[in-house]
């Protein structure tokens, strides 16, 4: 029989991370990995400076 | 500091400037120490208590332990009162009932195997590392101004001009030696004497391709100069590596929230979110997914080390067969969750040594009066640049697209898209989700064996577990770190 097991959330780095993976026969046989948060870090940037990007993109 | 370095690049790229060779230096110097610093905070705090049972120490004989720590490593502390303190101050913690860092995680899971003995030495390293960190830290206060968020690249060079003084680098370099001292004498034959104990992970977690950008530049000459070189390695196939090109790189938003489904590359890139329900079968993710010639690729040290490998890099390959011999395992056995974990720490063995010849040009440098750190540049009305890098994580690139003199567009490609992203348009699964196929897990409700190969690629965990059984809908929420 298989078991789906999510693991959420997994980083608190690069966002938020979920991992899923179906589990049969004491092994996984399927996974799906997730980031649940949105960067807009592009979307910051547009219009801005050239040089303002390398001091906010550190901050991603 | 990396996404900073990254960005400077691109902008740099797109403005046609050269950095001076002390810039180049510097930059160096600091990337290493960032190596340093990520690499022994991920092993001993981000991914060593998933092989390192902390309540077994416990049930450990300070004397025995002495006597394998005296034998694995040249560790500077150690000695039976030493162990016997370090086994009281767990004791406090458990007996408290608060286990403080050690809190929440699968302790007395079948798939731990290390004997009381190890555990007690593995966990007395962690304690130790805590405080070796901070110290390597700031390496990165001293031409970097701070850690986090250095403040001292700029766009055509660096700004810490007047920290070029022999007291500012004397002290670089005795953090560094400390640093690099922890490095050879208590990372390294940490990783052998746990690895010795997890062969079988030599044949778990193991991805298909391999992606690395290379940095550490050695001179102007890129990418023929890189100490970490570029290219790229499909089916595993070492004797195969190719140079990778920057033009071979899509995304693909066919299962990510992002509007339509074409895969761009990066300087064509759309950032248009669509938030959406959870569909495994559809789309599941912020993140996309970035793909070489088509192909999902590792990205990060175990890339990094089978591109230097497969090119023959000296410094790397001597360290690698050293690894491999000692453990009496082939090197097939690197294509897998201990190999990444074993790769990461041959790096910075390997980039740690290097640090000191960069250092040394550096003074070499000062001496015959090259004091220069910067090259001036003008802003043009219209350009596009791209900066490749290899940092801590994997292979970063940063696109920047100027018009007007303002950013028109900007993309990034990090290390965790590329190893955590999803399925894309044809269906071929991210490395992270191929890697975990065919993992045992012994027990679903404390998923350890998942948790070894996701740490294993370097995400920063704190998390929630949530076992939902299909049958029940009862759902277990066990926290572990």
């Amino acid at each position: 029989m298989a078991k789906k097991i999510m693991i959420d959330p997994i980083t608190r780095i690069e966002g938020h991370l979920r991992i899923e993976v179906e589990i049969s026969g004491g092994k996984v046989i399927n996974a799906w990995s997730s980031g649940q948060m949105f960067r807009g870090i592009e979307l910051i940037l547009r219009g801005r400076d050239p040089r303002d990007a390398p001091l906010i993109t550190q901050r991603v | 500091m990396t996404h900073y370095l990254a960005s400077v690049r691109a902008v740099e790229n797109a403005v046609g400037v050269q950095i001076p060779d002390n810039a180049r230096i510097i930059r160096n110097m600091l990337h290493g120490a960032q190596f340093q610093h990520d690499h022994i905070v991920h092993f001993y705090h981000l991914h060593a208590l998933d092989w390192v049972d902390v309540v077994s120490a416990l049930k450990a004989d300070p004397k025995k332990t002495a006597t394998l720590a005296s034998n694995v490593s040249e560790a500077p502390w150690g000695g039976v009162p030493y162990f016997k303190d370090v086994q009281n101050r767990i004791k406090t913690f458990v007996q408290s009932g608060q286990l403080g860092p050690f809190n929440n995680a699968y302790w007395g899971h079948p798939a731990y195997k290390l004997p009381p003995e190890a555990n007690l030495m593995a966990v007395s390293h962690y304690l130790e590392a805590l405080r070796l960190q901070a110290k390597a830290a700031r390496m990165h206060a001293i031409f970097g101004a701070k850690n986090p968020h250095l403040q001292s690249f700029v766009v055509g060079g660096v700004t810490c001009a007047k920290d070029l003084t022999p007291d500012r680098i004397a002290e670089f370099l005795f953090l560094w030696k400390e640093t690099q001292d922890f490095v050879k004498k208590v990372y390294l034959p940490d990783v052998l004497a746990v690895a010795s104990f997890y062969k079988e992970w030599g044949g778990i977690g193991g991805t298909t391709n391999f992606l690395a950008w290379g940095d550490l530049p050695e001179s102007d000459n890129e990418p023929e100069s890189l100490f970490m070189p570029r290219g790229v390695i499909m089916k595993r196939n070492l004797a195969g590596v190719k140079m990778a090109s920057p033009d071979e790189v899509t995304e693909h938003v066919a299962h990510s929230w992002y509007k339509g489904d074409a895969a761009r590359h990066p300087y064509k890139g759309e950032t248009q979110p669509q938030p959406g329900e959870y569909d495994t079968t559809g789309r599941y993710t912020w993140f996309k997914a970035p793909r070489y010639e088509g192909e999902p690729c590792e990205v990060g040290p175990l890339a990094r080390v089978l591109v230097a490998y497969a090119w023959g890099k000296k410094e790397i390959k001597e360290i690698v067969d050293d690894v491999v011999s000692k453990l009496g395992i082939p090197l097939t056995a690197l294509f897998s969750t201990l190999g990444r974990t074993a790769a990461r720490c041959i790096e910075t063995v390997a980039i740690g040594n290097a640090m000191e010849k960069w250092t040394m040009e550096l003074i070499g440098n000062l001496k015959k009066g090259n004091t220069k750190t910067y090259e001036s540049w003008e802003m043009p009305k219209s350009a596009m640049g791209c900066g490749l890098n290899d940092v801590a994580r994997g292979s970063l690139g940063h696109w920047v697209e100027i018009e007007n003199k303002k950013i028109k567009n900007y993309q990034l490609v990090v290390p965790s898209t590329w190893n955590l992203g999803p399925r894309c348009k044809n269906g071929k699964l991210g490395p992270v989700e191929e890697s975990l196929i065919g993992t045992p897990v012994a027990d679903p409700k404390r998923p350890l064996e998942v948790l070894r190969t996701v740490h294993s690629f370097d995400p920063c965990i704190a998390c929630g577990v949530h076992v939902i059984d299909p049958d029940s809908n009862q759902v277990y929420k066990i926290k572990v770190i």
